[in-house]
């Protein structure tokens, strides 16, 4: 590795024009050859950072070096034609157009001349540089999110990208596709790339980077080579020493005193809205004081299982009880009366972003709130939600609030309060993590765990490994909408849940 | 009983020419991700200026010529709306539609002093005549240059690469402004041009087929046309059989009464009104058939907001 700096980026100040500050002076420096880590939590800066050197953004002080020779961008053009290249988090392909259209589309902007026959020639090169194949007339939204994944970093090589920038990959694979993006990274490296990459998991810089530059709030706390550090100094830098001292929940798990099961799936089968079998014939059992996770890659059923549970999609086959009491044909209302809280996978889904918290919070358990004249009681409301607010540690300017302006973990910490002041008996809850950064995470975690230890039952569907293995009682692996093994964490190594996942 | 339909079907190739023109020029727009309902306010104004433009020059070609020109203009209006300053298309479109129709109606009457309709042309646009029989039937070079135009938009929208970049706009301007797309342009380029096209079909209102304005002379010709928009799935090609599909049923709801009433003898005074429904009532029953299978473009009438 040669220790030319490629990139070099000298006190970069973003002020956001609501007096925001993103970035408040930050020194950042890239070697050709390297792979290099920014970790941060969220809001740390990141992304902003890169998307500056990206061209997108436009830095309110700051000067950036490409190759020795100082650059000023006014787009995202100008950093391409200087081999800068960036795979997004969320995918910059147009989801309706085949592959083919896509690289045509990105490469148009290089080559104006270019026609769509020689699209071929060189997505199969570069292709074969990372080791990977598709068939160029697949529309994108018919293909896996990891596919996604190397036809974007593929289209940012065509481009002639040397220096490429990944914002969180991972966050959207399976473990099995993580490893395979690390191989093709990994061989970019060798091929004398350099590589730019943003998370904020720890694992995953300590397994690929070679340097990394650590960020909190808009600042660069330290740069380090990997090798040198702990995966736990990392966390401490990131988080900051003085908030590391987060103690666990101190409740002792109450001695289960007789094992009741609340609730019992009976060889259910659900049809999504195109008619395809989604979950098939599953047989489930959840016991009260119980985590039970169910792992797998997304869109194999678990989301239809759980709206099944919940009421939103019909079972077409089979029975569900809860408590002993045969739900099957009650409806949603009926259910989350009985005691069913849902979290769905997506805060999207869960909260109404041009709502403000107090509205928010009621919206599954209006019937709680309403007088005789279906009249909202808001005082009880907010005083209720004011007690959940300090509980459950949610950060907010104001009540009034939409909640589009909260960020991640709190909208997660308001969805949750709001379906634990439902005080449900059973809570299934899907990716609960999904995006948040480590404080948020331990907190969500911890939470879990409590409601588990007042003798209630959890089920727990995350495509994260560790997430289940760190929370579960039992695991139970779904795949292709079958669940394929279920059983002890002690007795059900990774690799093993691993195998079962990708079979 | 042949003779009918040939008849029929000439005369529905006259009145598919501005809804399918409307039609063509609409999908152009919205497949870059604006949606521009202003095309009854575009066949109006341009119905009227073209109309005086040929009063005062003698030249129809012309006339058809500054319709095009209005269209762009108003499509370029609207794409200024659209894009820079990321107002409520449905609402700009709705207040096109109005101010044109109050526009067209104060400039006839001050015009011309009159208050239902101007005087005719004494020259329109060439028009092909065949004789059949006892009937003559008139084809307008216009209408298959309006096919011929489809085809065109067709074949810019789905081979070359203005096409794919305008697409993109359409489904995932974000996507494509990372891909190095210009949206705005491209919008303004789209939404331009496409008024060009619905402006072309209003001139052929008054210079080309009537030869005189009216009030009111589209009569809801441009909302056919964007309904012929959703019938098309956005396609160029079909929409070539939606508008000749609506201009039959146009051309029924004069046809029928004339046609019953010398076979019968019946003779229809108000009656005739309920005719006239026919290709509105057409309209609304295709759409409600059609609406369940409609595949448009993702981002349609959502501003796009740069960061």
């Amino acid at each position: 590795m040669s220790r030319r700096p490629i990139i070099q980026m000298i006190g970069i100040e973003k002020i956001y024009p609501d007096g925001q500050y993103a970035l408040r002076g930050v020194d950042f420096e890239v070697f050709e050859g390297e792979i290099h880590g920014i970790l941060g939590e969220n809001g740390a800066g990141k992304t902003t950072l890169m998307r500056i050197l990206y061209g997108e953004i436009r830095p309110t002080r700051g000067r950036i070096f490409v190759r020795g020779r100082e650059v000023r961008f006014s787009g995202p053009w100008d950093a391409i034609r200087e081999g800068i290249g960036m795979v997004y988090q969320h995918f910059s392909l147009i989801p309706s157009f085949t592959v083919r259209e896509n690289l045509y589309l990105s490469m148009l902007s290089m080559n104006k001349k270019i026609r769509r026959e020689d699209i071929d020639e060189i997505a199969r090169e570069y292709g074969e540089m990372i080791g990977f194949k598709i068939s160029l007339d697949e529309v994108v939204e018919d293909l896996p999110i990891g596919v996604q994944q190397k036809i974007e970093i593929l289209k940012t090589l065509m481009r002639g990208a040397r220096i490429l920038i990944l914002d969180e990959p991972t966050s959207v694979l399976s473990p099995l596709e993580t490893v395979e993006l690390f191989k093709i990274l990994r061989r970019l490296k060798e091929s004398g790339y350099t590589i730019i990459y943003i998370t904020h998991k720890l694992r995953e810089i300590k397994g690929l980077t070679d340097r990394v530059t650590i960020m909190r709030r808009g600042r660069v706390v330290s740069v380090v080579e990997t090798d040198k550090v702990s995966e736990e100094e990392l966390a401490k830098m990131m988080i900051g020493s003085e908030e590391f001292v987060f103690k666990r929940s101190e409740v002792k798990r109450k001695e289960k005193t007789e094992k009741r099961r609340i609730l019992e799936i009976r060889g259910v089968s659900v049809v999504d809205d195109k008619g395809v079998e989604k979950v098939r014939e599953v047989y489930l059992e959840i016991f009260n004081g119980e985590i039970l996770g169910l792992a797998g890659v997304q869109g194999n059923g678990q989301k239809e299982l759980a709206e099944a549970i919940a009421g939103i999609k019909k079972v077409s086959r089979g029975r569900i009880f809860f408590n002993g009491l045969d739900i099957t044909d009650l409806d949603v209302r009926e259910r989350y009366r009985l005691g069913i809280s849902y979290v769905p996978d997506s805060r999207g889904e869960a909260l109404i972003y041009n709502m403000n918290l107090v509205e928010n919070f009621i919206l599954t358990s209006l019937e709680r709130y309403m007088n005789s004249l279906k009249i909202i009681d808001w005082r009880r409301v907010r005083k209720d939600l004011l007690k959940a607010v300090e509980r459950f540690d949610i950060k907010t300017r104001s009540l009034d609030l939409d909640v589009r302006f909260l960020s991640g973990g709190n909208q997660q910490k308001l969805i949750i309060a709001r379906e634990f002041s439902r005080d449900p008996k059973l809570l299934i809850v899907s990716e609960p993590t999904h995006g948040l950064d480590i404080m948020s995470t331990i907190y969500v975690r911890d939470l879990l765990r409590k409601f588990r230890d007042s003798g209630r039952g959890v089920l727990l569907i995350s495509s994260d490994l560790d997430e289940i293995y760190e929370l579960s009682d039992r695991i139970a692996v779904i795949n292709r909408g079958r669940i394929v093994i279920t059983g002890d964490p002690k007795e059900l190594p990774p690799e093993k849940i691993g195998y079962y996942i990708g079979i | 009983m042949i003779s009918d339909i040939i008849v029929v079907s000439s005369l529905a190739l006259t009145s598919m020419t501005p809804i399918l023109l409307g039609s063509v020029g609409e999908i152009f727009t919205e497949k870059s991700g604006v949606v521009n309902i202003g095309i009854e306010g575009i066949f109006l104004l341009s119905a009227l200026i073209s109309l005086i433009i040929t009063f005062v020059t003698e030249d129809p070609y012309l006339g058809l010529f500054t319709g095009f020109l209005i269209g762009a203009f108003a499509g370029f209006i609207h794409a200024v709306f659209a894009v820079y300053l990321k107002s409520d298309q449905i609402i700009v479109g709705v207040g096109f539609n109005m101010l044109a129709y109050g526009a067209t109606v104060l400039m006839m009457v001050s015009i011309w002093q009159a208050h239902g309709a101007s005087p005719t042309l004494p020259t329109k646009t060439y028009v092909i005549s065949i004789p059949l029989g006892r009937d003559v039937i008139t084809i307008h070079p216009l209408s298959i240059m309006a096919i011929g135009l489809a085809i065109l938009f067709w074949w810019i929208l789905e081979k070359t690469s203005l096409g794919l970049k305008i697409r993109a706009c359409g489904e995932d301007p974000k996507s494509a402004e990372a891909s190095g797309v210009n949206v705005y342009l491209m919008r303004i380029i789209a939404t331009t041009v496409g008024g060009g096209l619905a402006g072309l079909g209003g001139a052929f209102l008054t210079v080309s087929w009537i030869g005189q304005f009216t009030r009111n002379i589209s009569a809801g010709r441009g909302f056919i046309a964007l309904a012929n928009v959703a019938f098309s799935n956005w396609n160029p090609l079909t929409a070539i059989l939606g508008a000749l599909i609506f201009g039959i049923f146009d051309v029924l709801a004069l046809y029928v009464p004339i046609k019953l009433s010398s076979l019968y003898g019946i003779v229809f005074t108000t009656q005739n009104n309920l005719f006239l429904t026919i290709p509105y009532l057409a309209t609304i029953i295709i759409v409600m058939i059609i609406s369940r299978r409609i595949k448009m473009p993702r981002s349609l009438g959502t501003p796009y907001i740069k960061e």
